[in-house]
């Protein structure tokens, strides 16, 4: 946060335009400045100082600012930003072009500098100052001496002076020195005591105006005179120009008398003055110069490199703001495509400029837009698709009919659940898989597999058949729909085929012809079976006490197999129109428990045992004359006490029971240890509730054979009986909504398993008639798979 | 230290630069310009300074000064009114330029001193001559404003080369060479009634 902060601000105050352009126009001006002064103009020499100061920092100033700059620059390119490789080249170009050709002008200019300045030295020039200030010094010196001359005669006058006492400036000497000056012309005349105090001065009225004192010599040459040398030297008085001094000692005859000391100041002819101030003023230049010729080139070094070096970082810095306007652009761009790489394309750089790159950034925005539009496009119509497929799934996954497709190559594409339950295999394994897979991991397919790929090689577009397989053990007739799928690109597009279990509907339909016969058969065989016993019976009564003894006993055996078989056939007839009977349902409300209880007393075996749930028991008296001697056996009650009332015919249900025990019974016939078990539970499917009634016994089960033909007529393992037992049970349930299901135990026996449907109160009465016949086999396939199927036996 | 104090007391910003300058430079460079001896007074209402300065220049200025370039001295004083609990109160300052120049045709050197009309020139045979007479105060007479006379009065005294009087090209020389830092630092003295 706070380096991003701390980036945004360097970007912002340090690396922009306005600091650049601000402290470069600065420098710029303080380096003519500069310039200026070093050309000694009176302006800016007093603040040539400040200026240089003010360069220098500025200077540094800029050096810092573009340090900084260039740490956020390595700190961005290690952190490897998009466009700092570019940055660093087009700094390097820079820095480049700015350091040869100032590096060049540089060099040639220093060169060309202190070559210039040594040419303004000039070793003849020198000479001629050097000379001209001689020719000055002896010219005056000639002068000097003159004036020591006469200075001397002047000292020789005085000595006739008498000394006295008294300080006081007499006449003789004030007089005599204003004498001496007329006479040698000279400006100024002093006479001084030993002590240094002045005894006598006379001046030129127009010398030194405003100055009533004389002006005195030094104490060192009051002393050198005192001790008798003569001092002569030229003054340089400012304004009034040269003046020679000659200071010498008086001597007086008297040796004891004090000495005295006469000074003579005589001012330079104008002329003289002139040309002497003309040649000290020239000399003094020239050796000005030639002293300063070092401080000045150096001088001029600092300001060039001054330049040099601002130039340099000005560069520096136009290089890494060029670079970084050059680049912001190049970067987003760089970043917009990697947003793009990444998927996201709802990126849009803005536009900042009008150039190549201006249009470029516009090209890409442009881009991103179309892009996102058409993916937005592609996922809608992806969801679209999706919507569909569902769709279809669920249309698919909620037909009752079987549906299988293949590709082109004949591998299992899709398959709905319908298929899956009606073939009994795990299409789910097989998906991807060949049609030849599919026939070696389930052999029962095989006839499915052979139609379709013998439809597939013939290349029919559309085809039916109808099929028998024999899923699980259970024999199933499908009926198949073959259609060739539309081609793609000249491909041929595969298969679906669509299938229906029809078992149901053909055994429906067998049903249906076997009560038509049996009704017919009844109705027409039990009209001529009564005369037939009458006939019979007529016969017995009117000629068995008629007849001899030998044939009274063949008519006797005759006419009693007639009426037997009269009376057998009648049961048979009987059965057969109860079988035909049509559904007459007198519904109630039935406790299915309690009437399981009722049946099974009425095959109580008296020497049973009545134990808790367990009914020893025997079988009841036929109505026929069929008394049959049965053994005992023991039946185990396991009922539900929470059923529920159903609403079922209690008189047929009865009937149904009745039919269930007398097999279990039958087939108990030639077991050790015969047992019956009755259970009821309450079963709830989806949000149907059942009754399941189950009855089970350890005899040897169901044939194989008879498995798929249980339900029919005529369909029995029994020496006697009609075969229309389980083909009666299984009508009634059906009345009554339910479904039966037959399956051999693994152990040993068999089961028969009763469903019937807790209606609501609403639906007693009419609960069967509500179902439909496909929901009638549905159940029934439902029930078949929950059991497992498995053989049973009539 | 006292110094500093003052000139940070004054507000001066050039003071203080010049003071924390001086206070960096005397214990390295030689120092060769002293104010050695100086006998402040007050005459009726005027500030005498008597005493010497000891000026002597390094060879680098020396050889200048050979060669004609003039050298401008500036004499700072600084008037303080001495307190007891607090630190003196600056009451007021001067600054005495002089100047010493090499003359050519007649080998002297001149020492002049004031400026326009006032001002006094003086030629001299020797350098030393001319540095004495240089660093000579001769009662120098400097005007005072009302003051309290029983109060205790001190005055500081500081002579530096005053290098921005130097020709231009010298200067950034001189500025960057220890041999033309002349200053004596400031010194305190008291002021006798």
């Amino acid at each position: 946060m706070e380096s991003s902060a701390l980036s945004r601000y360097v970007s912002r105050h340090v690396t922009g335009l306005t600091p650049l352009v601000v402290l470069s126009l600065l420098l710029i001006a303080a380096f003519v400045m500069m310039n200026a002064a070093a050309q000694n103009s009176a302006l800016f020499g007093r603040l040539y100082s400040v200026l240089l100061l003010v360069n220098i920092l500025g200077v540094l100033l800029l050096l810092a600012l573009i340090l900084l700059n260039l740490l956020h620059f390595v700190e961005q390119y290690r952190a490897r930003v998009m466009g700092t490789r570019l940055t660093l080249r087009l700094m390097l170009m820079f820095v480049v072009l700015a350091v040869l050709p100032v590096s060049v002008v540089f060099f040639f200019s220093i060169q060309t500098l202190n070559r210039g300045i040594d040419n303004w030295f000039d070793v003849r020039i020198e000479r001629a100052l050097d000379d001209a200030l001689l020719l000055g010094r002896t010219a005056l010196d000639a002068l000097k001496l003159d004036l020591v001359k006469n200075t001397q005669e002047m000292a020789a006058e005085l000595e006739m002076l008498p000394v006295r006492e008294k300080l006081v400036p007499g006449r003789s000497e004030l007089s005599l020195l204003s004498l001496l000056r007329e006479q040698y012309n000279i400006t100024e005349l002093t006479l001084f005591s030993q002590d240094g105090r002045i005894i006598a001065s006379v001046s030129e009225a127009n010398f030194e105006t405003g100055s009533l004192v004389p002006s005195r010599p030094s104490d060192t040459v009051l002393t050198q005179a005192r001790q008798g040398q003569t001092y002569a030297n030229i003054d340089a008085i400012g304004k009034s120009g040269l003046r020679m001094r000659v200071v010498i000692p008086v001597r007086t005859r008297d040796v004891s008398a004090p000495l005295r000391v006469l000074q003579v100041l005589q001012a330079l002819p104008p002329r003289y003055t002139k040309l002497g101030e003309s040649v000290q003023t020239a000399f003094a230049e020239y050796e000005k110069l030639v002293y300063l010729r070092g401080p000045l080139k150096f001088g001029f070094t600092l300001t060039l490199s001054l330049i040099a070096l601002l130039t340099l970082l000005i560069a520096v810095w136009a290089a890494i703001f060029s670079a970084r306007h050059l680049t912001t652009p190049i970067r987003e761009l760089a970043e917009g495509t990697r947003a793009v790489a990444r998927g996201d394309y709802q990126m849009q750089i803005p536009v900042t400029s009008t150039d190549e790159i201006g249009i470029l950034v516009g090209s890409f925005n442009e881009m991103t837009h179309r892009i996102h539009r058409a993916q937005t496009q592609t996922k809608r119509s992806q969801q679209e698709a999706e919507i569909q497929r569902a769709y279809l799934e669920t249309v698919l996954g909620h037909l009752s009919s079987g549906v299988l497709t293949f590709n082109q190559r004949l591998l299992l594409r899709t398959h709905n659940a319908a298929a899956g339950q009606i073939l009994g295999a795990d299409l789910k394994s097989a998906e991807r898989k060949s049609l030849a897979w599919l026939s070696e991991t389930y052999p029962a397919l095989r006839p499915l597999t052979e139609i379709v790929q013998r439809a597939a090689a013939a290349g029919e577009n559309e085809w039916q058949t109808q099929i028998q397989l024999s899923v699980n053990n259970q024999r199933r007739t499908l009926m198949l729909h073959g259609t060739s799928l539309p081609s793609w690109r000249g491909k041929r597009g595969g298969y679906v085929v669509v299938f229906d279990d029809i078992t149901m509907l053909i055994q429906a339909q067998r049903d249906a012809a076997w009560g038509e016969v049996a009704r017919r058969m009844a109705h027409e065989i039990r009209n001529p079976l009564t005369p037939i016993q009458l006939s019979a019976e007529r016969i017995r009564h009117k000629y068995l006490g008629a007849v001899s003894e030998d044939e009274r006993n063949a008519l006797d055996r005759a006419t009693r197999t007639i009426i037997e078989q009269v009376e057998a056939l009648k049961s048979m007839v009987k059965d057969f129109s109860e079988y035909a009977r049509s559904a007459q349902m007198q519904s109630q409300p039935v406790d299915l428990n309690g009437l399981i209880r009722d049946v099974v007393e009425l095959y109580r075996n008296e020497h049973g045992q009545a134990i808790e749930g367990v009914v020893p028991l025997r079988r009841a008296a036929e109505k026929n004359d069929l008394v049959r001697l049965l053994r005992p056996m023991t039946t185990k009650l396991h009922l539900d006490a929470d059923l529920p009332r159903i609403s079922a015919d209690p008189g047929r249900l009865r009937q149904v029971l009745h039919n269930l025990l007398i097999n279990a019974h039958d087939a108990l016939a030639s077991t050790a240890n015969p047992q019956i078990r009755i259970n009821t539970r309450l079963v709830a499917k989806n949000v149907h509730r059942f009754v399941e009634l189950k009855v089970q016994d350890n005899g040897p089960g169901f044939p194989e054979a008879l498995l798929s033909r249980l339900y029919e007529p005529y369909v029995t393992t029994k020496e006697k009986g009609t075969g229309l037992g389980l083909a009666i049970v299984k009508r009634i349930v059906e009345e009554h909504g339910g479904t039966i299901h037959v399956e051999n135990l693994a152990e040993r026996g068999a089961s028969v398993i009763i469903r019937l449907p807790v209606g609501e109160s609403t639906l007693a009465g009419n609960a069967s008639d509500d179902l439909s016949p496909a929901r009638a086999e549905k159940d029934v396939r439902h029930g078949r798979h929950a059991y497992g199927p498995k053989d049973g036996k009539a | 230290m006292d110094f500093i104090m003052r000139a940070l007391v004054s507000g001066d910003w050039r003071l203080v630069a010049a003071a924390v300058l001086a206070l960096g430079f005397t214990s390295e460079v030689t120092a060769e310009f002293k104010v050695t001896d100086v006998q402040p007074k007050f005459v009726e209402k005027s500030l005498i300074l008597a005493g010497n300065l000891d000026l002597g220049l390094s060879p680098k200025v020396e050889e200048a000064l050979g060669k004609g370039i003039p050298l401008d001295v500036v004499i700072d004083i600084q008037l303080y009114r001495q307190r007891r609990f607090f630190w003196d109160k600056k009451i007021t300052f001067w600054a005495v330029q002089r100047r010493i120049q090499y003359h050519a045709l007649s080998g002297q050197y001149l020492v002049s001193s004031g400026t326009g009309d006032r001002e006094i020139r003086e030629s001299l045979l020797t350098l030393s001559e001319a540095l004495k007479q240089l660093g000579a105060l001769n009662d120098l007479k400097l005007e005072l404003p009302e003051l309290h006379a029983e109060d205790g009065y001190s005055v500081d005294i500081r002579v530096s080369l005053d290098i921005e009087a130097l020709p231009t090209p010298l200067r950034p020389v001189a500025y960057t060479s220890f041999a033309w830092h002349l200053n004596s630092g400031w010194t305190s003295w008291k002021v006798v009634h």
